[in-house]
């Protein structure tokens, strides 16, 4: 009887609008890895996973269901899109398979590519085109009212390493639609990668899928880790700093400027890698391996190499199934076609990013590094030999600090919300630099200025020390583990001043 | 078993002395072949041996071992 009196007045202290409302798709309110309805999301998600660990089956539909939730909290009916787009390619990929005649082979390829492709450039692109057909012929269509599906670069290009694996026979595509439904739905790298192969997430599922000490103790280091780059660092120097310069850089001196782009460079590096160690983590925790995406990006000694530790799952993915096509079909113009190939390759990257001029110049940029660096290789090689400095440290110092600077260069375009803004932040730095401006920043801006060292320190600590650390969390009882993951989420929430922001890469 | 002559074309390409090639090499293990010179190494092989390959042939070879099929299937058309 007490019971029932005390339950009766819990529960007219609960909202149930409110409740309800968690479970609703609102666009102000999504469900981030870093927001406290994910931790509650995530902790339902594992006591599920727990309780059917006898049944493969159950656990995986336990995945899907929650999958499909996350989803639809982050992109609302666009969720329809995503099962459209999963049930073409899963049967497009097993009538690639079957098909004997080639040419019937090769039209069903292209057919699912134009699909694939059609529905990105649909999404992303079509008001793009028309601001620039109206501004060649001064004419005045209007806009269209599309909206953005979180997440339709990376499922799409998810989707397609599956069809275009099956094309060049390099795996054979699943029998079980559950699986690839799963594969697709994957919560942990739905929404901004990494951009996981099939030919490498398939046969996990034909694993037991239940997570090792190893994997736990893996999982809690990334988060923790994930956790402190995104809602600490990023965050914190993105919001107090980087976005008032450059939302008016001239309103700031070129040394405010310079000093905004290095916290920027720092602040997308903690806030993509950090997002992708949560990922990475979650999924770890299902007994999952995703693709890592990051490997030390400012220690690259070209732009070729920092390609190969920056966001690698789409530069891998572009490299396999975009530029060595491309460098094959070219291969009679010699260095001038690998040339070529890198220019498509990279206008496509910056394109990939978004319909804004200056992430097509932000490809321009790197695709014009990488045609000039390949073509002067053997010209700079020369020259480093005469000047005995191949193979010094010097010269390797060198070569990283003006491969970072080149990237800086970058970075700000990307940052910038159009080309004017980008070339007022240059404007500050080479006109109006004031210097001594710095000390006074420093007083001023003392904690963002540690924060940005924090994040430059974090990045180089090499691979050997992460491991480290890794394995002491690994060796440590379970609930030091949780203790460790608490405590982090405490500092998180002391220091997030504000609203949270989303990944940066979510947008793309 | 990679042939003596594929593993000559290749070590001459890259301007390497040595390097021990077995079935289950793969490019990225072999110090110099990137993604720039992969092109040249293709070429060196067709040009080589006189023959000619197609693009989707090439995407799919993953290791040396199936390099060297993919020469010894072009020997025979031939």
């Amino acid at each position: 009887m007490f019971n029932s009196i005390a339950l009766s007045r819990f529960l007219q202290y609960i909202d149930f609008s409110k409740v309800q409302q968690l479970f609703i798709y609102d666009p102000s309110d999504q469900l981030y890895f870093s927001t406290s309805f994910f931790l509650f999301f995530f902790l339902a998600l594992l006591f599920f996973y727990r309780m059917f660990s006898k049944s493969k089956n159950l656990k995986i539909y336990t995945i899907i269901f929650f999958s499909l939730f996350f989803y639809y909290k982050n992109s609302g009916y666009f969720f329809l899109l995503l099962f459209v787009s999963t049930f073409i390619n899963f049967y497009f990929g097993s009538w690639i398979h079957k098909s004997k005649s080639s040419g019937i082979k090769k039209l069903l390829f292209v057919s699912v590519l134009v699909i694939d492709l059609g529905s990105l450039i649909y999404f992303k692109y079509t008001n793009f085109f028309i601001q620039i057909i109206n501004g060649f012929t001064s004419g005045n269509i209007q806009l269209l009212n599309i909206l953005l599906p979180v997440g339709i670069s990376f499922y799409t290009f998810k989707a397609m390493s599956y069809v275009i694996e099956i094309f060049i026979e390099t795996m054979e595509p699943t029998n079980s639609l559950r699986d690839f439904v799963l594969y697709m739905f994957f919560f942990p790298n739905i929404l901004a990668g990494p951009i996981d192969r099939a030919v490498a997430f398939l046969p996990q599922i034909e694993g037991d899928m239940t997570p090792t000490k190893e994997d736990i103790g893996r999982a809690v280091f990334l988060i923790m880790s994930g956790l402190f780059k995104k809602a600490v660092i990023a965050d914190y120097i993105g919001l107090n700093f980087v976005d008032r310069v450059f939302q008016v850089p001239l309103r700031f001196t070129g040394v405010e400027n310079l000093l905004a782009s290095y916290a920027y460079t720092i602040q997308i590096y903690c806030d993509f890698s950090g997002y992708t160690d949560m990922a990475l983590g979650i999924a770890s925790l299902l007994g999952f391996k995703l693709m890592d995406n990051f490997n030390i990006p400012f220690i690259a000694t070209s732009i070729a190499d920092y390609w190969r530790r920056w966001h690698i799952s789409l530069s891998t993915w572009l490299l396999d199934y975009l530029f060595k096509p491309l460098q094959m079909s070219f291969r009679r113009m010699r260095i001038y076609g690998s040339a070529l190939a890198i220019f498509i390759t990279f206008l496509l990257v910056g394109f990939w990013h978004g319909a804004n001029w200056t992430f097509v110049v932000f490809g321009l940029f790197h695709s014009t590094y990488l045609a000039v660096s390949l073509l002067t290789q053997k010209f700079r090689k020369a020259f480093w030999d005469k000047l005995h400095l191949s193979g010094t440290k010097f010269l390797k110092v060198f070569q990283i600090l003006i491969t970072f600077h080149l990237v800086l260069i970058t970075a700000i375009i990307f940052r910038s919300d159009s080309l004017t803004t980008a070339r007022n932040v240059f404007h500050q730095i080479f006109r109006y630099f004031h210097g001594a401006v710095f000390f006074q920043w420093i007083t001023g801006y003392t904690q963002v200025f540690v924060f940005i060292l924090i994040g430059y320190v974090l990045h180089f600590i090499p691979k050997s020390v992460d491991n480290k650390i890794k394995n002491m969390i690994t060796a440590s009882p379970i609930y030091v583990q949780a203790l460790l993951l608490a405590l982090m989420i405490i500092v998180v929430v002391q220091v997030e001043s504000a609203q949270l922001q989303p990944v940066i890469y979510f947008n793309f | 078993m990679v042939s003596d002559r594929l593993k000559k074309i290749i070590l001459d390409e890259l301007k390497l002395d040595s390097f021990e090639f077995h079935d289950e090499t793969t490019a990225n293990q072999v110090p110099g072949w990137d993604s720039f010179n992969h092109i040249n190494v293709i070429m060196a092989v067709e040009k080589n041996y006189n023959i000619r390959f197609k693009g989707i042939e090439v995407l799919k070879v993953k290791n040396m071992g199936e390099l060297q099929k993919l020469v010894d299937s072009k020997l025979q058309q031939n």
